[in-house]
């Protein structure tokens, strides 16, 4: 009979979740914290709550993103509330004679200056020369002030120990250079899916693989990760489930090489999304907090760094899926009937494609930021309606927004101090550069088995980042390298259904079950990061940092 | 995982255990409900959607006591609450004028004659949830298992949506 499911109304779990994300959110208010601006206190709190909601998701993870640029410019922003309602407490210097003023006692701030406020939020200190005083009051000398001059009141007061940033400094996130990337390898992707670019290059690449079993799994994966560098992860696995459905569907049912082929797509997608810029969103929450630091890492750049450690852990799991998952029969056919599209507008799309990638990876030779180089196909696209209204609208614009979301963070952290303060609470140079590496490596991946990829590197990142900029570290490299190292490790985390969306999709299938991706993914993990650590510590300082 | 209900309407007792049996297999995501008349049938629909559940598809035979069943699939299909539902007929009796008026203004998607084979109902329903989850633009995964997982790949693809964030 007919159950009685309330499924539209809030369930009690996502009720706790917002309860504790509020609370958290206001708990620093109440709390006085040594060495932390209260812009700083706001901060923390915007991070606590982030935290909750990015991790026990009472609301969509991008509404938390949009949420926190929200909260920065209400409690952050000179366009805020709080900022335009608070003034600091002043007072009016008492003429005496020629330039001797009677100030009260309290706005002489140390032994001989005073605050002068320019527009209500901040001050300019003046030089004064005591020249007498009493209980209350002082008397000074000074050239400089008027019968209008306000003087600060309270030296301590939050709003003079911080600059105030204007809202756009948040805004930014939203366009920011990093996210202009995305944007045109969204819509790259978008025209390479409607005209079936990819399905077409995987037919290509795969035919010289042939069909003995394990020369077809590593054919899979290397189409696989590359499309997958470029391309979402979740399309990329999408596509090529419907590459592997049939193969697997003719397969006998006990053939353990059914299993190994639907790990081996999700895996090397999420493999496959480390060896870009683009690759997937917490390569971007890296970048972009670099950039925020001025340091650029060039599209061809990062390459040199991930690549050869993509290629190791690719082939690793090859092995070890065959290993473990080896095949019965001697030959897997794979359907790779079809034929490329040659209509004008997918010309275009090919020639666009080709001629942005390539101006990706000679970023060296001329110069032009990936981001730059990124509106290209963005205006060609478009212009030529090669990508039209109904692609634009169905671009994954959250996945942008979820970005923003942890780079205007990452912002706030650094810009109160916040991030520097969380730093200053660990023992750091207890432990070296390398064991840091280690540390922020583990704990990426381990969180990024729970949460979205993107939600780990933007809680973590701004940590690294402000770690390496503390000087806590000997190591001058050790700033990019902590980052890109996150970003590393926040793909790595891939032993559940949950961890990842194209191990959502490898899941749904019904062609394994969760202790296969969990055993396979765990030891992934186990070797791939030792690889990462070793290229952070030998390879990595060669191309990044001096 | 929410439930989406198959509706199964047949004047005949056996039919209707039969149907139940042979789509047994998608009972975890898509359970069947039977009712015996037309009226039935509306009633049902009337309790399913107070519960807040969804109804993706019907079987409806055509020869019943009461509004014959061409009839109750035009009414349905002229519901707006009801426009994604798939609408199979499922007889063995309907005629000629019958079956075009189920085509034409029934807008039925598929036509199973009576008596069918198991294996081909259940490919029915499979194509038919299969098309039902495409239209609503739901998150097709927790629903791949049970319906063509190639079509259902391949809509992830192009749309690029799962619920589960990067």
């Amino acid at each position: 009979m007919l159950r009685n499911t309330q499924s539209h109304v809030m369930n009690p779990k996502k009720t706790f979740a917002l309860a504790v994300g509020l609370a958290l959110f206001l708990l620093p208010l109440f709390l006085d914290f040594e060495g932390l601006s209260l812009m700083g206190h706001i901060t923390l709190g915007i991070f606590l709550l982030a935290a909750v909601f990015w991790i026990l998701e009472p609301i969509p993870i991008y509404a938390t993103s949009l949420l926190v640029i929200f909260l920065q410019i209400v409690f952050l922003s000179v366009q805020g509330p709080l900022y335009q309602l608070s003034e600091v407490p002043s007072a009016t210097p008492l003429p005496v004679e020629g330039e001797v003023w009677e100030i009260p006692a309290a706005a002489l701030q140390e032994e001989d200056a005073v605050l002068v406020l320019e527009n209500g939020k901040q001050a300019g200190v003046v030089p004064v020369t005591v020249t007498g005083s009493n209980a209350e009051t002082v008397t000074v000398r000074s050239d400089e002030l008027s019968t209008e001059s306000r003087l600060v009141i309270d030296g301590d007061h939050w709003l003079l120990d911080f600059e105030v940033p204007s809202y756009t400094v948040y805004l930014n996130a939203l366009a920011n250079p990093i996210i202009i990337l995305f944007l045109g390898g969204f819509v790259l992707a978008g025209a390479a899916v409607k005209y079936q670019l990819d399905r077409n290059l995987t037919r290509v690449i795969l035919r010289p693989f042939g069909t003995k079993p394990a020369r077809v799994t590593m054919g899979l994966m290397l189409v696989t990760a590359t499309l997958s560098a470029f391309m979402s992860n979740t399309a990329t696995t999408a596509m090529m489930m419907t590459v592997i459905i049939p193969i697997v569907a003719q397969l006998d049912p006990d053939d353990r090489y059914r299993i190994g082929v639907a790990l081996a797509i999700p895996f090397a997608a999420n493999v496959g999304g480390i060896a870009t810029p683009i690759g997937t969103p917490p390569n971007a929450i890296a970048i972009g907090a670099l950039q925020a630091h001025g340091i650029q890492i060039a599209f061809g750049t990062w390459m040199m760094l991930a690549v050869p450690l993509v290629v190791v852990i690719l082939f690793f799991v090859w092995w070890l899926l065959l290993r473990v998952y080896p095949a019965k029969g001697e030959r897997i056919v794979l359907d790779l009937s079809g034929r490329f599209n040659v209509s004008g507008k997918a010309i275009t799309l090919y020639f666009v494609f080709g001629l942005t990638v390539l101006l990706w990876v000679s970023e060296a030779w001329h110069g032009l930021s990936s981001s730059v180089v990124a509106f290209f196909p963005i205006v060609a696209l478009t212009a030529f309606r090669v990508v039209e209204i109904d692609e634009i609208r169905n671009l994954p614009w959250e996945v942008l927004w979820l970005m923003a979301g942890g780079i205007a963070l990452g912002v706030a952290m650094q810009d109160t101090g916040l991030a520097e303060w969380l730093i200053g609470l660990i023992r750091w140079d207890l432990m070296g550069a390398f064991v840091v590496i280690c540390v922020f490596g583990f704990v990426a991946a381990g969180l990024s088995n729970f949460i979205s990829n993107t939600v780990a590197a933007s809680l973590l990142v701004p940590l690294a980042i402000s770690l390496g900029v503390s000087g806590m570290l000997a190591d001058a490299a050790s700033l990019e390298i902590n980052a890109i190292i996150i970003a590393v490790g926040a793909s790595l985390g891939m032993a559940l259904p949950i961890s990842t969306p194209p191990n959502a999709i490898a899941m749904s299938t019904g062609m394994l079950r969760t202790p296969d991706m969990a055993r396979m993914g765990v030891i992934i993990a186990l070797v791939g990061l030792p690889v990462a650590f070793v290229l952070a510590k030998f390879l990595w300082p060669l191309l990044v940092g001096n | 995982m929410e439930k989406i209900y198959i509706l199964c309407v047949d004047d005949e007792p056996d039919v209707l255990r039969a149907v139940a049996r042979d789509l047994a297999l998608l009972e975890e995501a898509f359970p069947v409900e039977t009712a015996a008349s037309a009226d039935e049938a509306k009633a049902l629909i009337g309790r399913i959607q107070e519960s807040r559940d969804e109804l993706g598809l019907i079987f409806c035979d055509h020869v019943m006591p009461g509004q014959n069943g061409v009839d109750l699939l035009i009414e349905l299909r002229g519901r707006l609450d009801l426009d994604l539902m798939r609408r199979v007929l499922f007889t063995g009796q309907a005629g000629h004028e019958d079956t075009v008026d189920a085509i034409n203004r029934a807008g039925i998607t598929h036509y199973v004659a009576k008596p069918w084979e198991r294996e081909e109902l259940l490919q029915v329903a499979r194509d038919e949830l299969t098309s039902y989850i495409i239209a609503s633009g739901r998150d097709p995964l927790p629903y791949m298992r049970y319906l063509d997982q190639e079509r259902l790949a391949e809509h992830v693809h192009r749309r690029n949506r799962t619920d589960t964030g990067q």
